[in-house]
């Protein structure tokens, strides 16, 4: 079982390097098409599927500075690959270097139990917890814009903050209704 | 021209969308082309259908002729209907020197033989098939006009594709095939679908297939090339395998639209979890239907994105391999042990 190491690697300079992990491949091409654009520092993005990543890639892989796991909510099979993917991953990334984005998570037909689940795993790691919408190109702008930001700071690019200071202010927090029964 | 004449012609007229009307009545050749020319085919249908209804008077048309019309109006548009398709089986020595005219009148022979009041009318297409229509009366009543029963076949090949047949009928039909194809049988080939041209590119191999090798194919050199340097796929390797693997069971390109596909399921219930149902001596029943405008491109895309486990389960994959969309599924049939997972989709 190979662990992907936050701090295994040398950075380099001005360049930030991101792994979006999304079992469906629907949204990561499309985020990566956008990600790759900005253009103030270079963005390195690597695709999967799932974790462990492949080891004939270690050699040229970069320091992956921040893993994104993509859930679309409308699959059951998404989330259970998540969270099978978490354990491929060094417990120092849960120290700001890990978010989770969902998508759906307006549909309908989308149960209530499963984003509970999204959000007690996220919660549970300590991790920010992101919504996008998939469907539309301003709504993949917008949640690369947000990745960005979050990337950025556990890059190292940004002065006088670390991902962990930033994550403290970010991770999902469980609301309190969701395990207490309520009194009526 | 009588009734059922007016009434055919009406219901012909009123299928033939607009923008196509001028053209496949002058295909039809029946009406002039100073009566063409006479014709406002800006006017709505209804008042088109009474001056088309007074010319066929005027060159005093019958139901035959109609059916003509009907007939260019189906080859235009096969796909309106469910097309069922049957296989011939063992051809006699003189089936391949079966030409046309001769089919033509053995079908009409034998039809008649076995049902007094039987319309038949024998086209060829302009891609060598042969469309026959048959309108079916029984041993009073004149053939029945407005529920004809479409055939096409390709001369020298086996396949039969029927649309319109009730049950009954069916008999009838088969043996009149049998005997004018010089073939000694023919069965259900359990394929039925919307699209005629898709059942027979299916069944006759008309698609871009896929075979496995060794060596990497144009398929790697392609996604490396739109790629930016920036974005990399980690398991790339194994998605271009998973892809091939796909274009392996089920083609490459466009493939031939089917609706449906559906698996009648008679094996014993399996669940380690459920004893109850386990132990049960009698099969679990059950049918199990895939739908989608084009059921093999959408199974494709799963089995390349990773949804439907690789290599392809023999299910899936024998409906281009077999060229069929109905299958029973029994305990005895080898390769069917894990039946009870239900491929997901």
């Amino acid at each position: 079982m190979s662990l992907l190491k936050p701090f295994s690697k040398l950075p380099n300079i001005n360049t930030a390097s991101i792994l979006l992990v999304e079992s469906e491949e629907h949204l990561q091409q499309s985020l990566a098409d956008v990600l790759v654009e900005e253009s103030s520092i270079t963005v390195n993005v690597r695709l999967a599927k799932s974790l462990p990543l492949p080891k004939e890639n270690d050699k040229d892989r970069p320091r992956i500075d921040l893993v994104v796991f993509i859930i679309n909510l409308s699959s059951e099979q998404s989330f259970i690959s998540a969270e099978a993917s978490l354990k491929y991953l060094d417990p120092g990334y849960f120290l700001g270097k890990v978010c989770f984005m969902v998508t759906s998570a307006r549909s309908a037909a989308v149960p209530t139990e499963r984003m509970d689940a999204v959000r007690k795993l996220a919660a549970s790691l300590h991790s920010p917890l992101l919504f996008a919408e998939h469907q539309t190109s301003e709504g993949v702008a917008a949640a690369a814009e947000r990745l960005l930001g979050i990337l950025k700071v556990s890059a190292g690019v940004v002065p006088m903050t670390t991902a962990l200071y930033l994550s403290n202010l970010t991770r999902c927090t469980l609301p309190t209704d969701i395990e207490q029964p309520s009194f009526d | 021209m009588n009734d059922p004449g007016k009434c055919l012609l009406k219901r012909v007229i009123r299928r033939i969308p607009a923008n196509m009307l001028k053209t496949t009545l002058s295909h039809w050749g029946r009406v002039s082309d100073a009566q063409l020319q006479s014709v406002d085919f800006t006017t709505s249908k209804w008042a088109l259908t009474e001056k088309l209804l007074n010319i066929c008077e005027e060159n005093e048309l019958t139901v035959k002729h109609v059916t003509e019309l009907e007939m260019i109006h189906v080859i235009d548009y096969p796909n309106l209907g469910m097309w069922y398709a049957f296989q011939l089986f063992d051809p006699d020595d003189a089936a391949p020197s079966v030409d046309m005219t001769q089919f033509k009148e053995q079908f009409k022979f034998h039809l008649s033989k076995l049902m007094r009041n039987v319309s038949v009318k024998i086209k060829k297409h302009t891609d060598e098939a042969i469309w026959i229509r048959v309108a079916w009366g029984d041993g009073f009543s004149r053939p029945n006009h407005m529920k004809p029963t479409y055939v096409v076949h390709h001369l020298q090949s086996s396949y039969v594709f029927v649309t319109r047949l009730t049950s009954k009928l069916k008999p009838l039909l088969s043996q009149a095939l049998v005997l004018s194809t010089r073939y000694q049988g023919i069965k259900d080939a359990n394929l039925s679908g919307r699209n005629l041209a898709a059942l027979r590119n299916l069944l006759m191999r008309q698609y871009q297939q896929v075979f496995s090798t060794k060596f990497s194919t144009p398929l790697a050199e392609k996604s490396e090339n739109i790629s930016n340097p920036q974005i990399e796929r980690e398991q790339a390797e194994s998605a271009t395998k998973r892809h091939q693997m796909a274009c392996e069971a089920f083609g490459d390109g466009v493939l031939p639209q089917l609706q449906s596909a559906v698996y009648k399921l008679e094996t014993k219930f399996r669940d380690h979890n459920n004893k109850t149902m386990t132990d049960r001596e009698e099969p679990f029943k059950c049918i199990v239907k895939f739908t989608s405008t084009n059921l093999l491109e959408s199974l494709r895309h799963c089995a390349s994105s990773g949804i439907a486990s690789t290599p392809v389960t023999p299910l899936l994959s024998s409906v281009p391999v077999k060229g069929r969309n109905y299958f029973v599924i029994t305990d005895n049939v080898p390769g069917s042990s894990s039946q009870t997972n239900r491929p997901q989709k």
